[in-house]
């Protein structure tokens, strides 16, 4: 299988530099894999799990939001925030989410609905990311 | 002539002000490092925000988001960014002028101020402060920028204002920073500064539409427009406060060794006296006793 440059940039750090086979992204639009040789393009992603597959080997992992770039030479991430699932920390996404809940049920305004909605999806993204993982280590 | 006890102590409060001036150096140097340390990190990811809301604008003028259309009047907002301490020259002050005197030209505005300075500077002159943002400066970090830009956009969604400006000092090395003021909202495509080319010139499909990608850029720009604001004001107060520092050190340096001379000169001189009295007391007592 073909293998295409990816780079994935947050704020912070660079989270991975590499060669991979392939790349599943949540896109707003809906998920998208990205293989070798796609047109060049650029996703605006929401909240959720990637996966890369590096030699064969699939791994998953958090991203917050972003865009995703796809040049002929490389595919490049940006996103807020991306975690390897023993990165996250699952005390803390599971208070995001209850205080995420908690604001949802006062809602008081159009904005604040969608900024808790947004902090509720990255949650439940974190979560799953990590649930997913401990269940193939056992 | 001074007295050589109120000459002593004026030595030892200038040392003690020299040490203190030294160590304030030493940790404006270390600051500054680390700001520009951080500056770094995050540059690559926000030159690339940057420079792909840049592309879609610039290659599809009909979409438009609500920051980036020109709103009619000209109520002015204008975020302020100095430091939280003065003593770092004329840090603060160039800053804060350049802000009051666009303001005197603007008859409707409001005044966001992020720094201890800055919200003194306008209480001073008796300028209404709408909003006030405090700790972000002494040690910038994303959350802050995140949360400044939240309560920006949500004035501005509730269309209090038309234009968002921000005043901030930029650096361009240790030693020239200067005090810039630069338009935040709503966003132009003239107004956002590219320093990366990228290497792929082809035209670039956006999925799921140019208008969606556009809406996550928009937030992400802002942030990170905030975020380095905050980074260069922080970096530029540290190296002001640096030069401001080792000029004072180099006048403490000076005056002690001044003091220094006097302060000898004087010691020798009450010795001399002091000898002079005794040898002449002797003399004057072994006269008599004969």
């Amino acid at each position: 299988m073909d293998a295409f440059f990816l780079e994935i940039i947050t704020p912070e750090k660079t989270f991975f530099r590499g060669r991979v086979e392939s790349l599943d992204i949540p896109a707003l639009g809906g998920a998208c894999t990205i293989l070798a040789g796609h047109q060049p393009m650029v996703f605006a992603t929401e909240p959720g799990s990637i996966y890369l597959t590096i030699d064969g080997q699939r791994r998953e992992a958090f991203m917050s939001e972003g865009f995703i770039e796809v040049r002929p030479d490389e595919t490049i991430v940006f996103s807020q925030a991306v975690e390897w699932p023993e990165e996250i920390n699952e005390r803390r996404a599971k208070e995001a989410k209850e205080r995420a809940e908690e604001q949802l049920r006062r809602n008081r305004s159009a904005a604040e609905y969608r900024l808790n909605r947004m902090a509720l999806q990255r949650a439940f993204a974190r979560l799953r990311v990590k649930h997913h993982n401990n269940l193939n280590n056992d | 002539m001074p007295d050589i006890s109120e000459l002593k102590h004026r030595i030892k409060s200038i040392q003690d002000t020299h040490q203190i001036t030294k160590a304030m150096e030493l940790i404006s140097i270390t600051k500054m490092r680390k700001a520009v340390a951080k500056q770094s990190f995050s540059s690559v990811y926000f030159d690339s925000v940057r420079y792909t809301l840049k592309d879609i604008m610039r290659h599809s003028s009909d979409v438009r988001n609500r920051y980036t259309v020109h709103r009619p009047s000209n109520r002015t907002a204008y975020i302020v960014v100095a430091g939280d301490k003065g003593l770092a020259g004329a840090f603060n002050n160039n800053v804060l002028n350049l802000a009051w005197e666009h303001m005197q030209r603007r008859p409707v505005h409001y005044v966001v101020t992020i720094g201890q300075m800055a919200r003194a500077f306008f209480e001073s002159r008796e300028q209404q402060i709408d909003l006030e943002f405090t700790h972000a400066i002494t040690n910038p970090t994303l959350h802050d920028a995140r949360g400044i830009m939240r309560d920006i956009l949500e004035l501005y969604d509730r269309n209090l204002m038309d234009e968002v400006y921000v005043v901030f000092t930029r650096m361009h090395s240790t030693t020239v920073h200067e005090p810039v003021m630069v338009k935040l909202l709503p966003i132009e495509e003239k107004d956002i500064e590219v320093d990366v080319k990228s290497t792929f010139n082809g035209e670039i499909c956006y999925d799921p539409s140019p208008r969606e990608v556009l809406d996550v850029l928009v937030p992400q720009y802002l942030v990170g427009m905030i975020y380095s604001t905050l980074i260069h004001s922080s970096a530029s107060e540290h190296a002001a406060r640096m030069m401001a520092m080792s000029n004072a050190n180099k006048n403490a340096e000076k005056m002690l060794d001044a003091l220094n001379l006097e302060y000898n000169r004087l010691r020798q001189g009450a010795i001399t006296t002091e000898l002079f009295d005794l040898s002449s007391g002797r003399i004057f007592s072994e006269n008599n006793s004969k």
